[in-house]
């Protein structure tokens, strides 16, 4: 088929949206458009606070901003001191616990990096990142 | 003196017969050049296929595109890598797929160039998790490498399409 190197490129590029569109359907669930965090790994400060007592709050946050002010409770584990700061979560956590890892804002990734780590390097059940991290909880409470 | 200077002369003939074999080594070669970087963008684009959701983090970690952006990307691109390679192995909109594929190396090493610049410890996600380890030397040398064999294509595809 002899077309313009253009019109070669636009219709190739035209085909690869087929499968893209159909793969976007198949992954509707487990990837959200509105977040980078599924919503299935995330709550709400409400939904957090009825776990109640049930719940270990994470502040992923420097340690800065974790002394300037945090969730009452809660322990810090940022990425900078994580080997200094992981075995004083563990020694809060049990089985059973449910965990809740907040950083700054919505658009902070500290807290989906360090449920990540969570839950693949401490084999941590059960852990959640907190919809609208801190801004959020501040919103709420204050 | 017209049968002596004949081109079917056993001399001509036999010349003519060398360069039809060496043109036919060459094209042999160019074609196992079309596999080998069809190859390259199909592997890499199935490997991303395979895997969305992390390939979607791993454009998001370059910091350059919003997270809406990057998911229809992580969909898109690697369905496109297939597509061209595909088109280069069955010469199907054969210059199209070169240029798109060309203009994805770019792309990705300026992303790559920009990471590093700002001081972004990333993985760049070109290759799945077989990349994840890769040195940021590594990364220019497998792009630069893949754009050269690309412009080489693209030439020998133009003198090609001139002979024809």
């Amino acid at each position: 088929m002899k077309l313009s190197l253009t019109r070669q490129a636009l219709v190739l590029a035209a085909l690869s949206l087929f499968p893209a569109m159909g793969e976007a359907i198949y992954f509707r669930g487990k990837i959200s458009w509105r977040s980078p965090i599924p919503p299935s790994e995330m709550v709400s400060v409400d939904q957090a606070r009825a776990l109640g007592g049930n719940v270990i709050w994470v502040d992923a946050r420097p340690d800065e901003e974790f002394a300037r002010d945090h969730v009452p409770g809660a322990l810090s584990l940022n990425e900078d001191r994580w080997n200094e700061l992981l075995p004083q979560f563990l020694a809060a956590w049990s089985p059973g616990k449910k965990v809740v890892v907040y950083c700054s804002a919505e658009s902070c990734d500290l807290a989906r990096e360090a449920a990540e780590r969570l839950r693949k390097e401490a084999q941590v059940p059960d852990v959640f990142v907190l919809e609208g991290g801190w801004e959020a909880w501040l919103k709420k409470n204050r | 003196m017209r049968e002596t200077s004949n081109i079917e002369s056993p001399v001509n003939a036999a010349s003519l017969g060398v360069r039809r074999s060496a043109f036919g080594v060459w094209r042999f070669l160019w074609r196992t050049l079309d596999f080998i970087v069809a190859g390259i963008f199909v592997y890499a684009g199935a490997l991303k296929v395979l895997d969305p959701v992390q390939f979607a983090h791993d454009i998001k970690n370059f910091q350059i595109l919003p997270w809406p952006i990057s998911v229809a990307l992580a969909f898109y691109q690697p369905w496109l890598e297939i597509f061209c390679g595909v088109g280069l192995v069955f010469r199907f909109f054969y210059r199209g797929a070169l240029c798109i594929l060309s203009a994805l190396i770019v792309v990705f090493t300026l992303a790559i160039i920009a990471a590093k610049v700002r001081g972004l410890d990333i993985t760049c996600g070109c290759f799945g998790h077989a990349s994840q380890h890769w040195s940021f030397p590594a990364h220019l040398a497998t792009n630069v490498a893949i754009l050269a064999l690309l412009a080489l294509l693209f030439k020998a595809g133009e003198q090609r399409r001139r002979t024809d």
